[in-house]
């Protein structure tokens, strides 16, 4: 038996089957068509006890009782045997797809952040739910289906052979013609199959954007606008459902016809043959009554290939996530960092167009330096870069004089720490939004939140820590979230510290306070830092000035005073209230 | 207003009304309906003479060896099939095609009623709570709609005609017959709440599931960049769990139906049994009236079988009804108030008039609140986080209603407006900016419909005459720059770029920044500064920001801290406020 969750190496892009998707659970399914078969077997063995009895008393028998308590001890076997199946038939179903859900999850935290964004965020939420479910549906309601029909189509078609060769190849002639009939509708839908999805994982997109721009669409009153997109990618849906319909509608009445064809060939051949004498007129009537049941375990094939084509369809979509490369050989240095930092001919292109170019400089461990520079510069990028968050498409980031990549995620992770622009809160209370990684211990935690001066604010909600925030943080103010970012940055108890804009939504004298807490708390971090604003970065070791992704300047405050002039414009332009901010000191 | 989905009280709605509701959503499709139930009618009948035809031609014409009758009676079978297979077409096609629309009306009617609720809304559900009750719930109900409901119907018809049948050719033994179908009834009656529940358990784990995997994905570069990549999986892996656990449960429950009927039905033939044997002996019977008594039984019971597994699914649609009945039944708690006498000789733009506020289970945001704002003025709200600004200007913006007092604009009371106007008289360049897929040229004329139709050519000279044509230009591709939702190809200050040239284009009388520049460079807030300036004389402005340098120019400073709002005299007075007052965040 192979291993649900080795990974295989697969050879070519071979499309994904189902049954090896059930493979490891062999055990369940045999089980679940065992018990298919026991209770269906035994639905037909009732007639015959009815039959025993009623025989028996024209034969003036008395055999009341044990005809009763056969029938009762047969009626409870199935059902007994039936809800086991129906039992055996939920777990299994629910289970397949609970370790697909896993294994998807798997895979998805393995990638990286590039990877997740490429893979496109609303699809893998489609895969993590209506796709899994469709293939949930396969073993629930396929597999016992076309297990028992074929056995009775086997039954039946030996049947029919030991009656009358002739005919019953007369018969399963049609076995072919449905079987193309299903070819062909099933091929058509396909493409069909594919395209809805594409069209659910685009409502999806409309409806996230329509809930995660909800306030901007209502100060706009752009909600006719937002429904008239949905409008359109429902249509579409809609649209698409209908053709399928058409194509659907017309498949279960093809086979229905074809097998009342085979009726009426039986009447007709069958009919000549009895009036010939070849056959019993006995014989000519199990033949039909043997045909009809054979047809309905043929339809129900017909159905539940729709459920296997959808199946299949939604498996591979599953699959090419489930197939993507894992991330390439990770680094295995896991020393303490020192914290000094080189970055060497850095390049990196998005989308074809250079973000940051030829970028070199190096930050000595302990020191504190800032990045300064026009929106669009590439400044979020390149720290994004030390926080191996991206890799650059040339040069070398070191730390402590080893490449970046040759030291362990998790190891840089731990003692690097990025306080992100954008405030990004999870739906859990402060406490784990802050200690966000659960290597934090209590005393990191007190010191992060003393020094984010959040203590006071924590202190006026009634739950403290324990309070829940909610997705987007909305309960929140904006400086508040971002001293959430900057405390969670710091609980982890870093050696590098990164700050994205980090003074942009808080006021200034709280970031004086910050800045202090910051040195005496955490006085050997290697700082740096991205900003806007001069005044608080005069002390810094370096400043370096960075416009569309070059380095226009690198120094201290008084050197770039003298040398550069968009670095004078700069301070220029933050002079005129300089003086209230220098009163704050 | 409570809008917490997950927090609502327990409405009990009776299985009828649930429906009666839901057909409001078929009632366009009553002509489409009757076709189709024609349609059955005309199958089912066809289907059935078959099988009575080739019984009675097997019996007269090939037992008296009557070859042409035989091959007429062929004959009329091919024709009795080609008219089935129309008749099966047309039904599938019909049905089909009604459940396909009356999805398409549902997800529209939910996703309509998405956009007339409020932010609050939004802010008390998770997004990916509420995809799975559009995408999944909606699907629930189509699957039984365009699946299930004319088996129901068809087999209900079947049931009703057989079991009067029963009855009427021997009252005693037909009433026997029908007690275990009482039971029967009694035993759904029961259960099926129960069932009903355990299914909207399941479907609220699913909406959990999907909320997760929403906000993990949607912030996966945390989850990278502080070693969670476990943590995702942890918490997935419980999600999943807990969905796997409510999923069997439903499953289980689901699957009662099925043992429990086939156990009836055969429970009635072991009753006809006994008790037909007892009455032919008795000599109130013969044995060739038990033998076709049997066979009625069995044409009683089979559909009742066939009805368990409708029914159940028939719980399921209407647990997917429910949650989405949820949704539709909430409304909006920002209604527009009738025009009262006019305005009140006012002249000023905006005012607030003993205005308190609180968040729906929080602690009072803004307590007595009052102030008026001028025409042509701007305004600056300084403070400390958390002391209230973005509140006040959601409010000036009726994102929220207060809690107690009256916001006038223009000396009407705001709940005065309809939406529209109220949205053209107020910009309000949000905190967190936000856009939707699509290209700067969307974004910047998203819910603007005055430009929609110009050319590339004819916005750019809008945009030039705007003096915004300096930002465009920080556009690699100008107006057909690419930007999605997710991820950071645009930086937050190209947002707020793209946010402020999109609020400046619609000429609103009054503009609201909230720290709406505070990423962007100081240069390029300087010119930003001399845009505002530009704009019409008669446009006020208010400015939410914490660098002194883009309040400078305010013709008046308010002072907000702890929910109190102050006038501040000058930027001296303000600075010494922001320094000295006590603070409550």
């Amino acid at each position: 038996m192979q291993n649900a969750n080795g990974n295989r190496p697969q050879p070519g892009p071979k499309p994904p089957r189902l049954t090896a998707l059930i493979q490891p659970y062999r055990g369940l399914v045999t089980l679940l068509i065992v018990l298919a078969l026991f209770s269906n077997g035994l639905n037909l063995v009732l007639p015959r006890i009815i039959a025993y009895g009623i025989d028996a008393y024209g034969r003036g028998e008395t055999v009341f009782k044990p005809v009763i308590t056969w029938f009762a001890l047969t009626a409870l076997c199935i059902f007994i045997f039936t809800y086991l199946q129906n039992i055996v038939q939920t777990y299994a179903s629910e289970r397949v797809a609970r370790d697909l859900r896993t294994r998807l999850a798997a895979k998805v935290s393995q990638q990286t952040y590039a990877g997740i964004q490429s893979a496109n965020p609303s699809r893998l939420l489609t895969n993590f739910t209506s796709d899994i479910d469709t293939v949930k549906l396969f073993v629930s309601q396929a597999i016992v289906s076309i297990a028992s029909s074929l056995i009775i189509i086997t039954g039946a078609a030996v049947l029919l052979f030991s009656i009358n060769w002739e005919l019953a190849l007369a018969v399963l002639a049609i076995i072919p013609l449905i079987g193309a009939t299903f070819f062909i509708v099933l091929r058509k839908m396909r493409v069909w199959f594919m395209k809805i999805r594409e069209v659910i994982d685009w409502l999806n997109k409309v409806i996230t954007e329509s809930i995660l721009g909800a306030a901007l669409i209502r100060v706009l009153n752009a909600q006719g606008l937002e429904y008239d997109k949905f409008l359109a990618a429902n249509t579409d849906a809609k649209n698409i459902g209908l053709t399928m319909i058409r194509l659907y509608a017309l498949m279960i009445p093809v086979i229905t016809f074809i097998a009342n064809m085979a009726m009426v060939t039986i009447l007709a051949m069958g009919g000549h043959y009895v009036i010939a004498g070849k056959l019993t007129l006995g014989n000519l009537a199990a033949f039909n009554s043997y045909l009809a049941i054979l047809i309905f375990p043929v339809i129900l094939i017909g159905v539940m290939s729709n459920v296997i084509a959808q199946a299949s369809a939604a498996y591979q979509r599953v699959q090419e996530m489930l197939s993507l490369p894992d991330p390439e050989d990770s680094g295995t240095v896991q020393e303490t960092l020192r914290g000094d930092i080189a970055l060497q001919n850095i390049g990196l292109q998005y989308e074809g167009r250079p973000v940051l170019k030829d970028i070199s400089f190096t930050v000595k461990a302990g020191s504190r330096t800032a990045i300064i520079g026009p929106t669009a510069a590439g400044k979020t990028q390149l720290l994004y870069l030390l926080a191996n968050l991206a890799k650059p498409d040339s040069g070398h980031i070191t730390y402590d004089g080893r490449d970046i990549r040759s030291y362990h995620p998790d190891a840089l992770h731990r003692q690097v720490g990025l306080v992100f622009q954008d405030s990004i809160l999870f739906n859990m209370s402060l406490r784990e939004n802050i200690a966000f990684n659960d290597a934090v211990t209590d005393d990191a935690l007190q010191r992060a939140i003393h020094t984010a001066a959040l203590k006071d604010f924590i202190d006026t909600l009634p739950q403290g820590l324990d309070t829940i925030v909610s997705e987007r943080g909305t309960s929140l103010s904006g400086g508040q979230k971002q001293r959430i970012m900057l405390a969670r940055a710091l609980a982890i108890n870093p050696t590098v510290l990164l700050l994205d804009d980090f003074t942009a939504r808080v006021d200034n004298s709280t970031e004086q306070q910050i800045l202090q807490n910051l040195a005496q708390h955490y006085p050997h971090l290697t700082l740096l830092s991205v900003t806007q604003k001069i005044s608080s970065i005069e002390q810094y070791d370096k400043i370096i000035l960075l416009m569309e992704g070059e380095i226009i300047a690198a120094g201290t405050h008084a050197e770039l005073l003298q040398t550069c002039p968009e670095y004078v414009q700069i301070y220029q332009s933050q002079r005129s209230t300089s003086a209230y901010e220098l009163q704050s000191e | 207003m409570n809008y917490n989905l997950n927090n609502q009280p327990a409405q009990k709605t009776s299985t009828f009304a649930a429906l009666r509701k839901l057909f409001r959503f078929l009632a366009a499709e009553r002509k489409t309906l009757i076709i189709a139930f024609a349609t059955i009618m005309v199958s089912s009948g066809l289907n059935l003479t078959g099988p009575v035809l080739t019984g009675y031609t097997i019996d007269h014409f090939i037992q008296q060896k009557q070859y042409n009758h035989l091959l007429l009676a062929c004959g009329l079978l091919l024709l009795i099939y080609i008219v089935a297979f129309i008749a099966n077409y047309l039904q599938a096609k019909l049905m089909g095609s009604i459940g396909q629309r009356m999805l398409f009306r549902l997800r529209n009617a939910v996703f309509g009623k998405l956009q007339e609720l409020p932010v609050a809304f939004f802010n008390q559900n998770k997004a990916g709570d509420l995809i799975s009750r559009i995408n999944s719930d909606t699907e629930k109900v189509n699957q039984f709609f365009s699946q299930y409901l004319m088996q129901f119907v068809s087999n209900l018809f079947i049931m009703t005609g057989a079991g009067i049948f029963l009855v009427s050719i021997h009252p005693r033994l037909g009433a026997a017959t029908l007690v275990p179908a009482a039971v029967l009834l009694i035993f759904t009656r029961l259960i099926s709440p129960w069932v009903r529940r355990r299914n909207a358990d399941n479907m609220k784990s699913t909406g959990g599931l999907s909320a997760e995997v929403q906000e993990s994905l949607n912030n996966f570069k945390v989850i990278i960049a502080f070693n969670r990549r476990d943590y995702f999986r942890k918490r997935f892996d419980e999600v999943n769990k807990k969905n796997y656990a409510t999923a069997v449960s439903a499953g289980l429950a689901n699957n009662v139906f099925m043992p429990v009927f086939g156990f009836c039905a055969q429970l009635a033939q072991l009753t006809v049994l006994t008790y037909g044997i007892y009455l032919v002996t008795t000599g109130n019977f013969t044995i060739g009236l038990l033998i076709s008594y049997l066979a009625y039984v069995h044409s009683f019971y089979t559909p009742i079988r066939q009805l368990s597994v409708l029914w159940a699914n028939f719980q399921v649609a209407l647990a997917g009804w429910d949650r989405i009945s949820e949704i539709l039944s909430l409304e909006s708690d920002l209604p527009q108030l009738p025009t009262t006498n006019g305005t009140n000789g006012t002249t000023s733009v905006m005012e607030f008039r003993n205005v308190q506020f609180r968040y729906p289970n929080g602690k009072p945001v803004l307590h007595d609140v009052n102030f008026n704002m001028e025409r042509g003025r701007t305004y600056a709200l300084v403070g400390p986080t958390g002391g209230g600004k973005t509140t006040t200007a959601s409010l000036v913006a009726r994102l929220y209603d207060p809690t107690e007092g009256q916001v006038l604009l223009e000396g009407r009371d705001i709940r005065t407006y309809d939406a529209a106007e109220r949205s053209r008289k107020i910009g309000f360049i949000l905190q967190e900016p936000f856009l939707f897929t699509g290209t700067v040229r969307d974004n910047i004329l998203y819910g603007n419909a005055e430009y929609a139709d110009y050319t590339n050519e004819q916005l750019t000279e809008v945009i030039r005459e705007a003096g915004l044509e300096t930002l465009l230009a920080r556009f690699e591709q100008g107006l057909d720059t690419k930007v999605v939702t997710t991820g950071d190809a645009v930086s937050l200050g190209q947002k707020q770029l793209i946010a402020f040239m999109r609020a400046v284009l619609r000429r609103p009388s009054l503009l609201i920044l909230d720290e709406a520049t505070a990423n962007i460079d100081t240069i390029t807030e300087q010119l930003l500064e001399r845009i505002l300036q530009q704009l019409p004389a008669h446009t006020t402005r208010v400015i939410i920001a914490h660098r002194l340098n883009t309040i400078e120019n305010a013709d008046e400073i308010y002072f907000v801290n702890a929910g109190e709002v102050t006038r501040a005299g000058s930027l001296d007075h303000a600075v010494n406020m922001l320094l000295h007052e006590r603070r409550e965040s």
